[in-house]
C-alpha cells in the first residue's frame, strides 16, 4: 500500500477547530478540563489529538502527530507499542505499552500526551485515523475541514501537490515544504506563510533520521560485549598465572601474604 | 547493637511509614496525583534519581569485582562483598523505583516477550534484568555461608557457584559497562530537546567514565558509613589506593567532558553565565576537578576527612550529572518547569531507607564482612564456622534494647504514616486533579446606574470625575469582577443584582457556601451566553445535528446572504424555551420568556450605546474614534477580541 500524508496549507485554516471538533466525537475524547500540567486549555492533551494553535495575525497551525517516516518514538519504544504501518500512521498498541514514557521524550515535535490522571494511564496521541483508512474512510478531521486547509491522500501526490502551490503563487508561501525532508521525512506536511519552525523542540532540524543516532551507540554492542568481555578474561588469565608462578617460584617467603583467590570471596 | 545504629533504623521506619502510604495513593490515584510530571516534562525525579543516578551508584559492584577478581589486588579483598551487596541492593532499589514511575507496572515482562533490539532502552532494561541475577549470582554464596543452609542441597550449590565465580564476575564487568553507557546514550534521540551543554555524540562514554569514578568512590564512602555504624576500622592504604584510581578516572571524565564541549564549540555557553552554564560548572567542579585535584595530593588520599569530604562531592556532583541530563537539560524557557512533589521525594527516599535496613539486616546477619567477623582467619577455610554467626554474648547482653527496638520501629512507621496520610491534600485522595482557578479579587469602583429601560439592561456607567451624575442615574458602587475566571472583568453591580433577586435572602442563588471550590455562581450561569473555551453557540454540534453540510440552510436560510451570525437565524427560533428554564430572570414584559442579557450585548449595552451617543452628541470633542471598537479592544484583532476585555489590562497591571 502505498504511504499515506495529510497536507495542511495554512492559509486556508481559519481556525474554525471543526477537526478537533470531529476528531473529539471520532474517538470520544470528552471535554478538555485545566489540569496542572497543562500548558494551555487548547494544547494537545489526552482529551485533544489535534488543536489549533493561533500565532499573531489571524494565523492558525493544527498540531497532530507528524507520523514520522522514521520515527523516533518507535525506535526507542522497548516492547514494540509504537508502531509505522506502512500505510503511513504511527500507531499505539495499549495493550503492550508497559508505560516508561521514552517516547514522549523522543518525540521531536512533543506530541504524544498521557493520562496523567489516571491509574492505569495510556499514550495518547493521533493515529492518522488508522482504522478509518483500513476502511477506505478520510481521517475524521480531513474530513471534517470546511476549507481543504487540510486534505489526505498519497504522500508522494501531496508533496508534489505542496510544491505545486508554492510554485503557482509566487511570495504567497515561505518556499519550503516543512516535513519533507527533516528527519526523514513526516506524513504530515505543511506549507505556510510564516515560519513553522516552533512546531519542533528546537528550529533547523537535520535530515538525519533520529533512530539513525541511537543505532550509533547500539550498533557497538555486541563488539563491546566481545572487547570488554575478552580484554578482562585475558587479563584475569594472564594476572592469575603470574601469581600462581611468583607463588611456586617462593613458596616459603610469599605464602603468608597471598591467598588463593577461590577461596575468599 | 549501638544506640547510633537503633537511632538510624528508628528514622529509616519511619520513612518507610511514609513510603507505604504514598505507594498506596501512587497505585490508585495513578501519576499526575503523585507526581509534579507534565506532559512535556514525563521523566522527573524518579527516573533521575532512583534510576540514573542509582545505577551509577551501584557501579561500585564491578569496578571492585574488577579490581579484585581481574587484576587481583588482594588487598582490596574486604571491600569486594560489601560493594557487591551495596550494588546489589542498589540495583533492586532501581527495579523498585522503575515499578512506581511505569504507568503500567505490571506489563515490565512484556521486554522479554516482544523484544525491539532498536531500542536503547531495550538494551538498558535486558542488561539491568541480566547484571541484577548476576548481582544475586555473586552475593548468594555469601547467604549460602548462613547455618541455616549447612546441609546437602545447599552445599553443592555453594560450591558451583563458587566455581563460577569467575565467568560471574567478567560477565558481571560486561553487563554493567553495556548498560551504564546504554543510559547515556538513551538520550542520543533528543539532539533538538537536550541542551547543547549536555547533549552530546560521546554521552555513553561520559556515563560510562563518570559511573566508574563515583563507583570508586561509593565504595570508600560505604567504608566510612560502616565504620560509622558498625565501628569497623578504616582500611586507610587501600582507601587511598582507591582515590587515587578515582583521581585518574575523575581527572579522564573531565577531560572528556570539556574537551567534546571544546570541539562541538559549546564551550562559550558554558561560561556564559546562564543558569544552565552556572549549573554545568557546578556539576562539573563538584563531581570531578575539585575532587580529583584533591585525591592527587597524597596528603588528602591519606586523611580520613580529606577521602570523606571528596567521596561527597563526588556523589553530589555525579547525582548532579544525571539530574541535569535528565531534567534540566529538558527546560524550556517558555515556561515549562519540573519541580518534584513532595511524594516523588518521598518515595525516592523512602526506597533507599528500605535498602539501609536491608543491608543492615545482611550485615547483622551474615558474613557481608568476614575479616571483621573472624579476625586472622587467613589460614582457615573459607567456608563459615557452623555457629551463628555473632556472639551469643552480645545478644544476650542486649537483649532489653532489642526486644525494645521493633516496638520503637513500629510506632516511628506507624507515626510516620499518619503524618503522610495527613498532609496529603484532599484534592489526591479524591483523584481531582483539575485545578482551582483563582479568582482575581474584584475591585471597587464608583459608578452609577441609569433608569430601568424595561427590559433587563440597564445603563450602568464608572462615575468620572469631571461628569456630574447624569440625571435619573442612581450614584452606586461597582464592583470589576473575574465572573467567568477568565481573567475577562465586567462591570457588576451587586446592589442592583440584590434587588433583583428578592433582598438579602436571595444571597444563596449566588453563594453556594457549601460547594468545593466554587463559592459563587458564574455569571454565564444567567447570562446563558457568556462564553467559557468557545461561544455558547457550538457552531460544529449544530452542523452535527442538522445533518452536516446539508443544514446549512435551516439556519442561513438565503443562499445568496453571507452566512454569518447576523444573517442567521435567531437561536430563540428553535430554542425558544431552553435557556430560560435554567435562567432565574424574569421573562420580559410581553415577550414570550427572558433570558438574561448576553455579555456581549450587556457589555457593549454599558459601553458603546452610550459612546455612540456621545459621538452623535458633539463629534468634533469625542471624534470618530471614540466609538469604535479599538476604543476598548486594544491592539485589536479578530482573535484577541475574543480573549480580551477592555479592563483586562488594567486588571494585569494591578
Amino acid at each position: 500500500m502505498t504511504a499515506k500524508a495529510i497536507l495542511t496549507d495554512t492559509t486556508l485554516c481559519i481556525g474554525c477547530e471543526l477537526c478537533v471538533e470531529a476528531c473529539r466525537r471520532e474517538y470520544k475524547l470528552g471535554e478538555d478540563k485545566p489540569r496542572p500540567w497543562k500548558m494551555r486549555i487548547d494544547d494537545l492533551s489526552a482529551t485533544r489529538y489535534t488543536t489549533i494553535v493561533r500565532r499573531p495575525g489571524s494565523r492558525f497551525i493544527r498540531l497532530q502527530c507528524r507520523h514520522c517516516r522514521q520515527p523516533a518514538c518507535v525506535s526507542v519504544c522497548l516492547v514494540g507499542a509504537m508502531q509505522k504501518t506502512p500505510e503511513g500512521p504511527v500507531i499505539y498498541d495499549p495493550n503492550r505499552c508497559i508505560g516508561c514514557r521514552y517516547c514522549m521524550m523522543a518525540c521531536p515535535y512533543g506530541i504524544p500526551r498521557y493520562d496523567w490522571d489516571k491509574p492505569v494511564p495510556f499514550v495518547r496521541k493521533c493515529t492518522l485515523c488508522y482504522a478509518r483508512l483500513g476502511q477506505g474512510r478520510e481521517p475524521a478531521c480531513v474530513e471534517a475541514c470546511p476549507t481543504k486547509a487540510t486534505i489526505f491522500g498519497a504522500r508522494d501526490d501531496l508533496v508534489a501537490e505542496a510544491h505545486r502551490r508554492i510554485r503557482e503563487s509566487p511570495g504567497k508561501y515561505i518556499d519550503k515544504v516543512v516535513g519533507e525532508t527533516e528527519i526523514g521525512g513526516t506524513s504530515v506536511i505543511y506549507i505556510s506563510d510564516i515560519p513553522l519552525d516552533f512546531l519542533a523542540w528546537s528550529p533547523g532540524l537535520d535530515r538525519t533520521p533520529l533512530p539513525d543516532l541511537t543505532w550509533v551507540a547500539l550498533s557497538k554492542v555486541p563488539p563491546m560485549v566481545l572487547g570488554v568481555g575478552g580484554v578482562m578474561a585475558g587479563l584475569w588469565w594472564i594476572i592469575d598465572r603470574r601469581v600462581k608462578l611468583a607463588e611456586h617460584k617462593e613458596p616459603e617467603h610469599k605464602a603468608p601474604e597471598h591467598k588463593e583467590p577461590e577461596k575468599k570471596t | 547493637m549501638s544506640t547510633r545504629r537503633h537511632v538510624l533504623k528508628t528514622i529509616l521506619w519511619a520513612i518507610m511509614g511514609v513510603l507505604a502510604v504514598v505507594t498506596v495513593v501512587r497505585f490508585l490515584r495513578g501519576l499526575g496525583a503523585t507526581t509534579a510530571l507534565t506532559d512535556v516534562t514525563p521523566w522527573g525525579f524518579w527516573i533521575a534519581f532512583d534510576v540514573m543516578s542509582g545505577v551509577a551508584l551501584a557501579a561500585g559492584g564491578f569496578v571492585l569485582a574488577a579490581t579484585f577478581y581481574i587484576f587481583h589486588m588482594e588487598a582490596y579483598h574486604p571491600f569486594t562483598r560489601p560493594a557487591i551487596l551495596t550494588a546489589f541492593l542498589g540495583y533492586i532499589a532501581v527495579a523498585v523505583g522503575i515499578m512506581y514511575d511505569l504507568g503500567l507496572p505490571w506489563n515490565i515482562w512484556h521486554t522479554i516477550f516482544f523484544p525491539q533490539f532498536r531500542s536503547v532502552l531495550f538494551e538498558v532494561a535486558m542488561c539491568v534484568m541480566l547484571y541484577l541475577t548476576v548481582l544475586a549470582l555473586e552475593f548468594s554464596p555469601v547467604i549460602l555461608e548462613h547455618r541455616w543452609f549447612n546441609r546437602p542441597p545447599f552445599t553443592a550449590i555453594y560450591a558451583l557457584l563458587r566455581k563460577a565465580t569467575i565467568p560471574l564476575v567478567i560477565t558481571g564487568i560486561v553487563l554493567s559497562s553495556l548498560h551504564q553507557s546504554s543510559l547515556g546514550s538513551l538520550f542520543l534521540i533528543a539532539p533538538y530537546r537536550l541542551h547543547p551543554l549536555w547533549y552530546s555524540p560521546i554521552i555513553w562514554i561520559l556515563f560510562l567514565v563518570s559511573a566508574i569514578g563515583l563507583g570508586l568512590m561509593m565504595v570508600t564512602a560505604e567504608s566510612f558509613f560502616s565504620s560509622w555504624m558498625f565501628g569497623h576500622r578504616l582500611r586507610m592504604n587501600q582507601l587511598a589506593g582507591l582515590g587515587k584510581a578515582a583521581s585518574v578516572v575523575l581527572f579522564l571524565y573531565a577531560t572528556l567532558r570539556l574537551g567534546d564541549l571544546a570541539v562541538r564549540g559549546t564551550l562559550g555557553s558554558a561560561i556564559d553565565g546562564s543558569w544552565q552554564g552556572n549549573l554545568f560548572l557546578f556539576e562539573l567542579v563538584l563531581g570531578a576537578l575539585l575532587p580529583a585535584t584533591l585525591l592527587a595530593f597524597r596528603g588528602v588520599r591519606n586523611s580520613p576527612a580529606g577521602l570523606a569530604a571528596s567521596a561527597a562531592m563526588t556523589v553530589l556532583g555525579t547525582i548532579g550529572y544525571r539530574f541535569d541530563v535528565c531534567i534540566v537539560a529538558f527546560y524550556r524557557p517558555e515556561g515549562m518547569s519540573y519541580f518534584p512533589s513532595w511524594m516523588e521525594v518521598a518515595v525516592s527516599l523512602g526506597i533507599v531507607a528500605g535498602a539501609v535496613l536491608v543491608f543492615i539486616f545482611f550485615v547483622e546477619r551474615l558474613r557481608v564482612y568476614p575479616e571483621e567477623h573472624e579476625s586472622g582467619e587467613h589460614g582457615e577455610e573459607a567456608r563459615p564456622s557452623p555457629g551463628p554467626v555473632f556472639n551469643p554474648g552480645t545478644v544476650r547482653a542486649l537483649l532489653p534494647l532489642s526486644l525494645a527496638a521493633p516496638r520503637f520501629y513500629s510506632i516511628a512507621f506507624v507515626g510516620a504514616a499518619a503524618a503522610a496520610i495527613g498532609i496529603i491534600s484532599g484534592n489526591v485522595l479524591h483523584a481531582d486533579p483539575s485545578v482551582h482557578t483563582p479568582v482575581s479579587a474584584a475591585r471597587t469602583l464608583d459608578g452609577v446606574v441609569g433608569p430601568p429601560t424595561g427590559g433587563h439592561l440597564r445603563d450602568v456607567r464608572v462615575l468620572q470625575k469631571d461628569i456630574p451624575v447624569p440625571d435619573g442615574y442612581k450614584a452606586m458602587p461597582l464592583l470589576m469582577i473575574n465572573g467567568n475566571r477568565d481573567d475577562r472583568l465586567v462591570l457588576f453591580s451587586h446592589d442592583l443584582h440584590i434587588t433583583k433577586f428578592g433582598g438579602l435572602p436571595s444571597c444563596v442563588k449566588c453563594h453556594h457556601e457549601n460547594l468545593p471550590f466554587d463559592k459563587n455562581t458564574t455569571c454565564d450561569k444567567c447570562h446563558r451566553d457568556m462564553y467559557n473555551t468557545t461561544d455558547t453557540f457550538r457552531h460544529a454540534s449544530h452542523v452535527a445535528k442538522l445533518g452536516g453540510e446539508k443544514g446549512c440552510v435551516r439556519c442561513h436560510r438565503d443562499t445568496n446572504q453571507v452566512k454569518d451570525r447576523a444573517t442567521a437565524t435567531a437561536c430563540s427560533k428553535c430554542h425558544a424555551d431552553v435557556p430560560s428554564q435554567e435562567t432565574v430572570v424574569k421573562p420580559k414584559e410581553g415577550t414570550k420568556k427572558g433570558v438574561a442579557a448576553g455579555y456581549m450585548d450587556a457589555m457593549h449595552g454599558l459601553c458603546i450605546t452610550c459612546h455612540r451617543q456621545m459621538v452623535q452628541q458633539s463629534p468634533k470633542e469625542y471624534g470618530p474614534d471614540f466609538a469604535r471598537c479599538a476604543n476598548c479592544h486594544r491592539d485589536f484583532d479578530a482573535t484577541q477580541l475574543l480573549r480580551m476585555g477592555p479592563y483586562a489590562e488594567e486588571a494585569r497591571r494591578k
